[in-house]
């Protein structure tokens, strides 16, 4: 039974059948290694992982859904739930960066900070991810969790995601010696002194919300449902309900709690390491995957000097504080969908889906290698970090969506 | 009339009982089923833009029901508050 929505069915039940207890398992056998490992980092950023999949699964918070709805039906929620998200990052990375380059004007970048070159690369990994989203019904880490909620589309999506990500590391070398290699990674605090960037980046951000509020209002419609109040709670046993309820029930939890909490975990993420990322630790996957059979494109071509979500600092190792993130991302996912009795095995019956999740996957894949990141290492990690990429990627992600709901709505 | 979305991802669902809702019946309910918990949000959304209410029940493991139904309520909320406002100042006027 899913339990919460009715307030009354909401006592922790967890489905007894071989696939969740094989999950958990294996939770235990990876927490085990991982949280055990010699190195520190790599166990803390699994539980990161694992706390950013609870997060994403418990309040649905999309990326590819803030750019998408806002466009396809004036729906803004997302969205303005996500700059408040950045604005709390913002204020925290500009903390620790404060720390780490006590004087910007110096010209020296924060170390692990996401600020990746601003040149033509930006702006083609920006559209081509956002009409890749679209397509494939999910960003990046938005595939994670749902092949953890148990989307075999996700998997799907993957597929192409992996496949996108090796093939631009092939032609990486063109991107580079034309583009990426002839382009300054701007991090404002070098201009304009770290308070002055922060607060302008606050501003623009406030701007922002305002202006999606303005559009929101623009389409007439009935005011949204009310949710169901808690039942009142008299005993331990009634507050324990409610609390796990709170955190489990069938409700979720709201867009902005979800980016608050996210924010909190990218601002604890970089005060160990670096913000959040994860198609670093994908593609050095997919690449020792093609390693087998002699394909590898890896290490690319100047990526050491690169400051982003990349799989440059890596080595060829299977574990990185990437990987573990994203595998903790999968299995956090999974965690809280069977915990809040939401996991299914779930697949379209379209057919005609399954060719336009494979391409939405391969142009996020390829747009995240040329722009040196997602809509979480390019976007959410990049525009606290202060970089002027973020911004740019942002908007080539908007007109990007913008290109993926035309062509959505053309699709059977 | 119901409507099955089971397997479809955002945006489909929300796109089906658009289609859906334009070509119901007076006074009829739409029913839509969905295991994809982002339409819980996308679809209520849809459905208040064309001046339906929405309630969502549990259906089995990881799906839900979305009752849509037609609500006599205006749809332009300021036109609403307008009206309310101008009823407001005659019954003033009329007392004075």
């Amino acid at each position: 039974m899913q339990a919460g929505a009715t307030a009354a069915a909401a006592s922790p039940r967890l489905p007894a059948n071989t696939l969740t207890v094989a999950g958990a398992l294996l939770f235990i056998i990876v927490a085990a290694v991982f949280t055990g490992s010699k190195d520190f980092e790599l166990g803390a950023f699994w539980l990161i992982g694992v706390a950013f999949g609870v997060i994403v699964q418990r309040s649905r918070l999309c990326f590819a859904g803030a750019f998408r709805d806002l466009i396809m039906s004036g729906d803004g929620r997302l969205m303005r739930a996500l700059i408040i998200g950045l604005a709390i990052t913002t204020v925290g990375f500009g903390m620790l960066m404060a720390r780490f380059v006590p004087d910007p004007s110096f010209n020296v970048l924060p170390p692990g900070a996401h600020i990746q070159p601003v040149g033509f690369a930006t702006v083609v990994g920006g559209v081509l991810f956002g009409i890749g989203m679209v397509l494939a019904g999910g960003c990046v880490s938005g595939t994670l969790w749902r092949m953890g909620e148990g989307y075999l589309n996700s998997w799907v999506a993957m597929a192409g995601i992996l496949f996108g990500l090796w093939s631009a590391s092939k032609t990486w070398d063109w991107w580079y010696d034309n583009d990426v290699s002839k382009r300054e990674a701007t991090w404002l605090p070098t201009e304009l002194g770290l308070t002055a960037s922060i607060i302008l980046t606050l501003a623009v951000l406030a701007a922002a919300y305002v202006a999606i509020l303005w559009w929101e209002l623009r389409t007439p419609r009935l005011p949204g449902p009310t949710p169901k109040p808690m039942p009142p709670a008299f005993t331990l046993r009634d507050h324990l309900r409610n609390s796990w309820d709170t955190v489990f029930g069938g409700r979720g939890w709201s867009y902005t709690t979800g980016a608050i909490a996210l924010a909190v975990l990218s601002i604890v993420a970089y005060n160990l390491q670096s913000p959040l990322g994860v198609t670093g630790g994908l593609a050095l996957w997919a690449d020792n995957a093609a390693k087998v059979v002699d394909a590898g494109g890896l290490p690319l071509k100047g990526a050491d000097l690169l400051a982003g979500c990349s799989s440059a600092a890596a080595g060829a190792e299977w574990l990185t504080i990437r990987t573990t993130t994203m595998t903790g991302l999968v299995m956090g996912a999974f965690t809280a969908s069977v915990l809040s009795g939401e996991f299914k095995v779930r697949f379209s019956r379209n057919i005609a889906r399954y060719p336009q999740l494979i391409i939405g996957g391969v142009a996020m894949g390829y747009a995240s290698v040329l722009a040196v990141g997602c809509t979480i290492g390019a976007f959410f990690s990049s525009i606290p970090s202060l970089a002027l990429a973020g911004w740019l990627y942002a908007i080539a992600l908007a007109a990007g969506a913008f290109i993926g709901v035309q062509v959505i709505r053309r699709l059977p | 009339m119901r409507i099955d979305v089971r397997g479809e991802m955002c945006p489909y669902p929300a796109m089906k009982a658009k289609e859906a809702l334009k070509k119901l019946p007076a006074g009829e309910r739409l029913e839509l089923i969905t295991d994809h918990a982002p339409a819980l949000s996308t679809v209520p959304w849809e459905g208040a833009k064309l001046g339906f209410l929405s309630e969502i029940a549990p259906g089995g493991p990881g799906e839900w029901v979305i009752t849509l139904e037609k609500s006599s309520a205006p749809i332009d909320q300021r036109q609403a508050l307008a009206a309310i406002a101008a009823r407001a100042a005659e019954l003033a006027s009329g007392e004075a």
